[in-house]
């Protein structure tokens, strides 16, 4: 919440410093909640999303679709997706309107910002930030940020509302711990230590206000009294977060995935980063992911432990410059990742939440900067969707000399996630063609 | 009027808006008294109303009746919804702003006789009677509201305002956090309203959050200064790696001739650079970052050069504009913020040594940003291996700067050197600092009694916050939260930092109140009203906090006085900061904001592919041209047309003027049959008016008619497709608007604007000038009217010659013009209306509420005042400024 929390003294704090005040309703882990309403109420289990970006995408040829609509012939890179195509939505001809630059547009993937060469560029909120400020405060956690080989100093999918890059978390044993395993009582106090440096100051403002409230005329004191309860929901918002610390953390279906080091194995990393995302959003830790899978920073790598080097690194290999052996190998890596996409799809699909498949909750969307890396194109963007309850199954084609707005699919998705957007970054409105 | 006697206050002395209530308490009977007067005098004039009303109302049912009726009223407005039928008198909810609105709607469009729309229908005395009526209605109406409820109220500081305080509070120049805080949103057209700044939880976890790092960047960094370090290269050191775009993007060059491997010791060579910073490119120097935030001082030496073909250099007979960009060394890919620091350089032919400093977070480092040089494109042959393609040689060679040395010294310490820092100092005074391992903070302060030096520390703090006296009252509550912080065991550091939170947090510092006239009205108000007016002044013309002259003004009655008041007025526009209100100003009146928001099409306009330099010029021009009609108090008539221009080398060239040499904007005499001069021709309002690709008459007309005139159009007739252009350029937009003249629905609301853009058809997406239209060239075209070639960005292009521009036209009334000269001519007739736009857009901005209706008076008076002047422009801010508009000074009239 804060960038700079000034911690207040070095003894512990009582959990009342950190609970006083108005008692607030505390949101409840998803199925208590889903038990406690009237059967076939129109409310079910929560929306979820996970953002998937490689920054190096896919190679276009192989993986887009030649026909549009429902009945595509599956392409060779969809192939893995067989079984799931009436799960699944392949999106060509989006782009981000002037974002234009080679590799310097990967920040932007989530943000859809402008210019990111340009002087006086600065990146904005993300759409899992943005998602979060409106729903992150129903889960322990309000996002998580996850990485495949990433350089976290300078890549991230993830951005503050000021342009702040929020790194990404590259251990599954770190993320793993975080989500299911409870911090050192020095890190909850810490944390509460935090949350009640920004909670004490409240109360004092609320009576600052009050005391104004009581000498000025009536607009203004509504005007004050709208001042005083957002102040209050501030405080509600604290208390929620301090909340978190007292209760139980979920139990997992699994052990933590195992940590990859080697990062000449992204594929490896990239299954483990996919498992640990699904843990969090089947425990309902958060309901929103991002994985950035940083093929821009991985060195020659194997499709498998054992298997041959690549000839290049993941870079020069996308710079392939039409070479036979470089597209084959790359060819190879594309369907393995499409291949592990569909193993996470058909897992969730599997996986029931209620009366429904946690697919149906789950928007999975799969992305890139990169429409074609070998010439550098930030154009004609490789897009599939998944779940979340879209209306799937076809190739939805727009044009590909004209492109439409990557960001309408995240106005889209926002309002999938029962967010009232109109508008983010530089969309004109929702994507035809996904809902219905 | 809801005042009752029954709820009044106790006295309390908390602030800024109530330091009057003792006066009040006093005189409790007194209050009775004036809630009686005033509650017969709303009834005396509810009842004067429908006296007023009462007997038009047949002749409203007559004439408005037939469509304004039933359960689908034309446009929305019912007659019999806003007068009720009473007993004896037609009545309508007057204190309902929405009821006033309709009835100012109503008003006007009598007024102007285009309601009803059979002039017949209602006769000439009729029609100045029901006129006058309603005017003298809504008008008695519209001051009891002020008088009961205010002009606009409390109003949030916006963001930039917000940093601005911050920055000027704690003398921190180069805070920067805005961009934590929502945007602001827009009402009336600025992101000044009291109603549009609204108070949400994210808006204020934001501001929190802005404090927070306000404060955390006040603290001192460490118990000493950052260590001062020197980089130092020489021109074979500069640059590691590549420049994208070999060869001929950089090379080293020794006795003008190109040499290969230079010994890396030979001060002699040069390192020449010709290319601009787009994407690939990497210009920093190899080795250096900024280990902490602060400013840094650069130096370099160079000079500016040309490229032959065979790479020997030649003096360039223009200076090169750069700047630098602050940036992390991330390689060819920008990751990141990037952000032009140290302002525009222009390198001269002769070597010479150059300074400038620089803003640098940790981690960043700087690179050269020539600017307006070419691009080399980044592209794969056949789908290949990547290579780059320099543009062609254009006569004379490629522009660029061959570099000798650079030395960059830093951080250099904040502000006068000392340390802790001013903006420690503010905070903490000059207690001993130290560092503690354990702390979260950079130090710790150790105080000699915390209890005497946080009250001390505090108090100091709230009256250079809040700008007053302080009472005890006023520090309370921040020191119930120091005094508890220190119970539960915080440091002294750590409880004050909370304890300076709550001060900012409070609304005494986030909001400003409404002037309401009593300035200088006796020692009862304790200064409330003159400190409102000071800062209303100074959030107008500064974005900023009164500085301690307008303040010590305020405090000493002095603004009561029209002449003080002006003078301030004037001071305060003579300043530099009055530069921030030329660019929030421009940004919103003149769409500024969005210059960047449309990327010029290359595929019709290849010129301008990658020109951010162009875009950089037109916006100094704008801002220019606006800066100089305030402080130069231009005749309202410089919006429209002037002899004078305002540009640099870059403008002077695209508006094919006579050569200018460098990259400061400065006014220019304008040639004789050049279109230019005045806003209307300017490049960046005629970028802002297009979409990139093409351009609308209609939407362009529409925007000058709003925006300089003030005389918005009705909004467009719903299922009514906007026209799409031909983007290949064989049909004009004459052509395919045809039935705004033929249709005579269409026409009737058309006329009005459309013409005014046909005038501006002669200027391309970025303010160009043109004679025919641009399409599309399909391959295989007859090469006739085809033109092709390669950009300065090394790319292909192809255009097709289209259909020929007629900028002809004629305004609503008949008159006709024949190209933009003559459209300026006729617009130029009309002073008044201009001026009382630019009254009503300072309202807006400057009150953070709307005109009223009851203000028309006031702008009718300012605007007789400056007519025989010409209505400049500096004398109509000061009229405006000692208006009642403005101070809120009482209504004269006790009732109507």
């Amino acid at each position: 919440m804060s960038r700079f929390g000034i911690g207040f003294g070095r003894r512990k704090l009582s959990r009342r410093t950190v609970l006083r005040g108005a008692g607030v309703a505390l949101a409840l882990p998803w199925l208590e909640a889903f038990a406690r309403r009237a059967r076939g109420s129109e409310a079910g289990p929560p929306l979820r999303a996970l953002f998937v970006m490689n920054n190096l995408g896919v190679l276009p040829g192989p993986f887009f679709p030649k026909e549009t609509g429902r009945g595509y012939a599956l392409s060779p890179l969809l192939e893995p997706l067989a079984a799931l195509r009436d799960d699944v939505t392949v999106i060509s001809g989006l782009s981000h309107p002037g974002v234009r630059g080679g590799h310097s547009t990967e920040n932007c993937f989530l943000t859809g910002a402008r210019g990111p060469t340009r002087s006086g560029f600065r990146n904005t909120v993300s759409l899992d930030q943005f998602a979060a400020d409106a729903i992150g405060a129903q889960t322990r956690f309000p996002s998580i940020n996850l990485g495949v080989n990433v350089d976290k100093a300078n890549r991230s999918l993830a951005w503050t509302r000021d342009g702040a890059l929020i790194p990404a978390e590259d251990k599954p044993s770190r993320v793993y711990e975080r989500l299911f395993v409870a911090g050192s009582p020095e890190q909850v106090d810490a944390r509460r230590r935090h949350l009640a440096a920004r909670g004490s100051i409240l109360d004092a403002v609320v009576d600052e206000a009050r005391s104004l409230g009581r000498a000025v005329g009536p607009a203004d004191r509504q005007r004050l009294d709208r001042f005083t309860t957002s102040l209050r929901e501030v405080e509600e918002r604290l208390h929620a977060e301090g909340a978190w610390e007292d209760r139980p953390r979920p139990v997992p279906s699994e052990p933590a995935p195992v940590d990859v080091a080697d990062r000449t194995l992204p594929f490896k990393g990239y299954e483990s980063m996919l498992a640990i995302a699904r843990l969090a959003l089947e425990t309902d830790s958060t309901r929103l992911v991002t994985l950035l899978v940083d093929a821009f920073a991985t060195p020659p790598f194997r499709l498998d432990e054992g298997a041959g080097l690549s000839v290049d690194d993941y870079h020069n290999l996308s710079h392939h410059g039409q070479d036979a052996n470089r597209v084959a190998q790359l060819f190879e890596a594309d369907l393995r990742q499409m291949t592990l996409l569909a193993g996470f799809l058909g897992a969730l699909a599997e996986r029931r939440e209620g009366e429904t498949r946690l697919l149906d909750r789950t928007i999975v969307l799969f992305g890139s900067n990169m429409g074609d890396s070998n010439s550098h194109d930030n154009t004609n963007l490789p897009i599939l969707v998944a779940g979340g309850g879209f209306r799937h199954g076809g190739h939805l084609a727009f044009k590909a000399d004209d492109n439409a707005p990557l960001s309408n699919l995240f106005v889209s998705i926002l309002r999938r996630l029962g967010i009232e957007a109109d508008a983010f970054a530089s969309s004109t409105g929702t994507l035809a063609g996904l809902d219905g | 009027m809801q005042t009752s006697s029954g709820i009044l206050p106790p006295p309390r002395r908390t602030g800024l808006w109530n330091a009057w209530a003792p006066a009040l308490a006093t005189s409790v009977a007194t209050i009775v008294l004036v809630a009686l007067v005033a509650a017969v005098v709303t009834s005396a004039s509810k009842a004067a109303a429908e006296d007023r009303l009462a007997p038009l109302l047949p002749v409203i049912t007559a004439a408005c009746g037939t469509c304004h009726a039933g359960p689908e009223p034309a446009g929305g407005l019912s007659t019999e919804g806003l007068f009720r039928q009473g007993d004896s008198a037609a009545s309508a909810d007057l204190a309902d702003r929405a009821v006033r609105d309709q009835l100012v709607r109503m008003h006007d469009r009598v007024a102007a006789g285009e309601m009803p729309p059979a002039p017949e229908s209602l006769a000439d005395d009729a029609r100045r009677e029901l006129v006058a009526a309603l005017g003298s209605v809504v008008d008695a109406a519209d001051r009891a509201d002020i008088r009961a409820q205010g002009r606009v109220g409390l109003r949030r500081l916006n963001r930039h305002e917000l940093e601005q305080s911050l920055r000027t509070l704690l003398e921190l120049p180069d805070l920067d956090v805005a961009d934590l805080l929502p945007e602001d949103r827009l009402r009336d057209g600025f992101p000044k309203s009291a109603e549009g700044l609204d108070l949400s939880r994210p808006q204020l976890e934001g501001t929190l959050d802005a404090l927070d790092a306000a404060l955390a960047a006040a603290i001192a960094s460490g118990v000493q200064a950052p260590e001062r370090k020197t980089f130092r290269a020489i021109s074979t050191q500069l640059f590691g790696g590549t420049a994208y775009g070999e060869p001929e993007a950089r090379y080293f060059a020794k006795g003008a001739l190109p040499i290969e491997a230079p010994a890396v010791d030979d001060a002699d060579v040069e390192c020449a650079i010709f290319r601009s910073a787009y994407w690939p490119y990497h210009g920093y120097p190899a080795g250096f970052v900024a280990t902490s935030p602060g400013r840094y001082r650069v130096r370099f030496r160079a000079r500016a050069v040309c490229q032959q073909a065979d790479r020997s250099l030649l003096p360039a007979p223009q200076p090169v504009p750069m700047t630098f960009r602050a940036r992390a060394p991330s390689g060819p890919d920008v990751s990141g913020d990037v952000r032009a620091v140290g302002g525009l350089i222009d390198v001269t032919p002769d070597d010479a040594e150059y300074e400038t400093t620089v803003v640098l977070r940790a981690g960043q480092t700087i690179e050269w940003s020539l600017l307006g040089l070419a691009v080399p494109l980044a592209r794969n042959v056949d789908g290949g291996p990547p290579t780059y393609r320099f543009p062609p040689l254009p006569p004379g060679g490629h522009r660029g700067i061959a570099l000798r040395s650079l030395e960059i010294v830093g951080p250099l310490p904040p502000g006068d050197g000392a340390w802790p820092p001013r903006s420690h100092q503010i905070l903490f005074g000059d207690l001993p600092i130290q560092a503690d391992a354990a702390s979260a903070l950079p130090v710790e302060v150790i105080p000699a009694d915390p209890q005497d030096d946080s009250a001390r520390l505090l108090r100091a703090f709230a009256e250079r916050a809040f700008g007053r006296e302080i009472h005890d009252d006023d520090v309370a509550p921040a020191e119930r939260v120091v005094g508890a912080a220190l119970a539960e065991g915080a440091s002294f550091t750590a409880a004050m930092l909370a304890g300076y939170r709550v001060l900012l947090a409070g609304p005494e510092f986030l909001f400003v109140a409404d002037p309401v006239g009593r300035v200088g009205g006796g020692e009862g108000d304790g200064g409330r009203d003159g400190r409102a007016l000071a800062a209303r002044l100074s959030l107008f013309l500064w974005n900023d906090r009164p500085d301690a002259t307008l303040a010590t003004a305020a405090r000493e009655g002095r603004l009561a006085d029209p002449a003080a008041l002006a003078a301030e007025t004037d001071r305060l526009i003579d300043d530099p900061r009055f530069e921030r209100f030329v660019t929030m100003f421009t940004d919103h009146w003149l769409d500024l904001r969005h210059l960047r928001r449309d990327e010029p099409d290359a595929r019709f306009f290849p010129e301008y592919r990658f020109d951010d330099y162009l875009l950089e010029s037109l916006l100094a021009e704008t801002r220019a041209s606006v800066r100089a009609l305030f402080r130069d108090d231009l005749p309202i008539l410089a919006l429209v047309d002037s002899d004078t221009l305002q540009v640099n080398d870059r403008l002077a060239e695209h508006y094919s003027l006579p050569p200018v040499r460098g990259s400061g904007v400065r006014p220019v005499p304008r040639p004789a049959g050049s279109p230019r001069g005045g806003l209307l021709t300017q490049g960046a309002i005629l970028k802002v008016t297009a979409n990139g690709t093409s351009t609308s008459p209609v939407k362009r007309g529409a925007w000058v008619m709003t925006r300089l005139l003030g005389e918005p159009p009705p909004p467009p007739p719903e299922k009514v497709p906007a026209v799409e252009p031909d983007i290949r350029g064989a049909t004009s937009v004459r052509d395919l608007l045809a039935r705004h003249t033929a249709d005579a629905t269409c026409a009737a609301c058309h006329r009005r604007f459309d013409p005014v853009g046909f005038a501006l058809e002669v200027f391309d997406v970025c303010g160009g000038e043109r004679a025919t239209y641009r399409g599309i060239a399909l391959p295989g075209e007859a090469a006739v009217d085809v033109v092709t070639g390669i950009d300065r960005a090394g790319h292909d292009y192809a255009y097709r010659v289209g259909a020929a521009i007629d900028p002809r036209g004629s305004l609503a009334d008949g008159t006709p013009f024949d190209d933009i000269r003559g459209l300026k001519h006729l617009l130029a007739r009309r002073p008044r209306q201009l001026a009382r736009n630019l009254v009503g857009l300072l309202t807006a901005y400057a009150t953070g509420g709307p005109l009223r209706f009851s203000d028309r008076r006031h702008v009718e008076a300012i605007l007789d005042a400056a007519e025989p002047e010409g209505f400049r422009v500096r004398a109509l801010v000061r009229r405006f400024v000692v208006s009642p508009i403005f101070t809120g000074a009482p209504d004269p009239e006790a009732s109507p």
